[in-house]
């Protein structure tokens, strides 16, 4: 044991740190999950439960958001024009109209189109087809067709300062009311998932501290012989997020059977609701649900060390 | 160099641990804190390697200010200290040769640098026969042993030891005692609070006496001084 050989030894201990650390970080998460394992099963059960919670509002505002999609694309705005306004000045709106940003499509028609389509969508009101035919009371317009519905009202208001506009006409409560909807479900849906986070944060926390207690000499020892904390903190902390992960998996296969058999359903019995898809749903459940457990139990692992790191 | 100035230690039941407590201990040096219990020697230690830290005055160890350092620092201020605690601190579900590694395992150290290590601190502290031993298998001294084995497999500059030889009997304590002599040879410095006076006395080291928390003598070529 010279003094040589010593300080080779203290140069080789801060050039291998990492990768020698990542094997016992691994090594010590894996048996703290085994020792405990009944904790770590309540543990993913209460992650399960929550992100599967949190899994339901997504699936509903998605849906929610989906009908609203579809909706909004069969929307169209009806702008109608002054009957002296010629013809060139409504071309020139035309073209003009086209140019504006939450304009998707728009088509003219003429009083004589109006008037035929009128014709054929109600060929058995005699009255109203001699009506139109003896002298045409329908105006020239354009159907416009919107990427948002949020913008239906801005762009009607936009066409309403022409001084070539008569009127224009929307629907566009429907979709409004569906965009409120899914806002208050969306916040609703927030506030049940903080609350239930929570709860599932005070459970891992509990399993975590278990881990670190039965432990607590070595934690001690470690700090003394002059580990970081982040050293001794890993361990734990990737044991929440191996907690967190499982929980979000457990969830995400429910929801996944789940959304399959609901979707097989309705295909038969309410074949004209448009569902969102699979894969749709599937997407977003798993981004959030996996940010979700992480997070918790990253967050969980951290408050349960804040006391035993205090050496 | 570990250097305190005017030092003082006041526990948050009022009671003071030391009283303006200044000391200068240099590279190289052996150190006996003498004193009778309860007088602050604990207190001083504890005060190096940062377990507590000075209500005044200031503690330096080599660049180290202990007063404010940060939680990084304070594990790389603990990676120059070995420190023998009088309760050992092993770990039961550990064999000797898993507790000593444990130290090199948790400062990040290859485990070929281990591999390497462990063997020649457990040959240094006599232990070779007793690698694959548990701690409750071996005897007072022994696992002192291995405690100073921990204690010194990271190489430290400074060997703290808090009352090593507490609960031994005079024979194996003084072979202890020897070790922190050998060790001290080999170039590290080495403070020990102690209360063995008959090894004190013949070491003929420098010795820091602490009375009610204060240095009431502190001699380079001292004996225990105090009847026990």
């Amino acid at each position: 044991m010279n003094t040589a050989a010593l300080r080779e030894t203290r140069c080789g201990v801060h050039m291998a740190m990492n990768l020698n650390g990542v094997g016992y970080i691994v090594r010590e998460t894996v048996r703290n999950l085994i020792r405990n394992s009944w904790m770590s099963l309540a543990s993913v059960s209460t992650v399960a439960i929550s992100m599967f919670v949190l899994s339901f509002f997504l699936v509903l505002t998605t849906n929610l958001n989906h009908v609203t999609a579809v909706l909004q694309s069969q929307v169209e705005m009806k702008v109608f024009i002054n009957r002296q306004a010629p013809r060139s000045q409504e071309l020139a709106l035309l073209r003009q109209a086209r140019h504006w940003p939450d304009v998707r499509r728009i088509d003219f028609f003429t009083k004589q189109q109006a008037a035929a389509s009128l014709k054929q969508e109600f060929p058995d009101q005699r009255n109203l087809v001699a009506l139109i035919s003896k002298s045409n009371p329908l105006f020239d317009g354009y159907d416009v067709y919107t990427y948002r519905s949020q913008a239906i009202p801005q762009l009607a208001e936009r066409f309403k300062k022409k001084s070539i506009v008569h009127t224009v006409v929307y629907e566009g409560q429907v979709v409004s009311r569906l965009d409120k909807l899914s806002n208050i479900l969306r916040w609703v849906g927030w506030i049940v998932e903080g609350l239930l986070g929570l709860a599932t944060l005070f459970i891992i926390v509990n399993t975590i501290r278990l881990a670190v207690f039965a432990r607590r000499r070595e934690v001690q020892v470690m700090k003394l012989v002059g580990a970081t904390d982040w050293f001794i903190r890993w361990p734990f902390v990737l044991e929440g997020m191996v907690l967190g992960i499982l929980g979000a998996l457990v969830a995400d296969a429910v929801v996944d059977g789940g959304y399959r058999w609901l979707t097989g359903v309705a295909a038969v019995t309410l074949p004209f609701w448009p569902l969102a898809s699979l894969h749709s749903v599937m997407s977003e459940v798993l981004i959030f649900t996996l940010i979700g457990g992480v997070l918790v139990g990253i967050l969980a692992s951290l408050v349960a060390l804040r006391r035993f790191l205090r050496v | 160099m570990i250097r305190l100035d005017k030092v003082s230690k006041r526990y948050p039941n009022g009671h003071y641990g030391l009283v303006d407590v200044s000391l200068t201990i240099r590279r190289g040096e052996f150190l006996f804190l003498v004193g009778p219990s309860g007088a602050g020697k604990s207190s001083l230690v504890r005060l190096l390697y940062r377990e507590e830290t000075a209500s005044q005055g200031e503690v330096f160890v080599d660049q180290f200010k202990l007063s404010s350092l940060r939680r990084s620092q304070v594990a790389r201020l603990r990676r120059q200290l070995g420190v023998v605690f009088q309760d050992v601190k092993l770990l039961p579900e550990r064999t000797v040769y898993q507790n000593v590694a444990f130290a090199m395992e948790v400062v990040g150290a290859s485990s070929r640098d281990i591999h390497k290590r462990v063997p020649q601190v457990l040959e240094l502290v006599g232990l070779s026969r007793s690698r694959d031993n548990y701690p409750h298998q071996l005897s007072g001294g022994e696992q002192q042993r291995v405690g100073i084995a921990r204690a010194l497999v990271n190489n430290p500059i400074y060997v703290i030891a808090d009352e090593p030889t507490g609960n031994l009997d005079p024979e194996t304590a003084r072979d202890i005692v020897k070790l922190f002599v050998e060790i001290n040879r080999r170039g590290a410095t080495v403070i020990m609070a102690t209360h063995a006076k008959d090894i004190v006395n013949q070491m003929q080291r420098r010795v820091v006496a602490i009375e009610h928390g204060r240095v009431a003598r502190d001699e380079v070529r001292g004996a225990y001084g105090y009847e026990s």
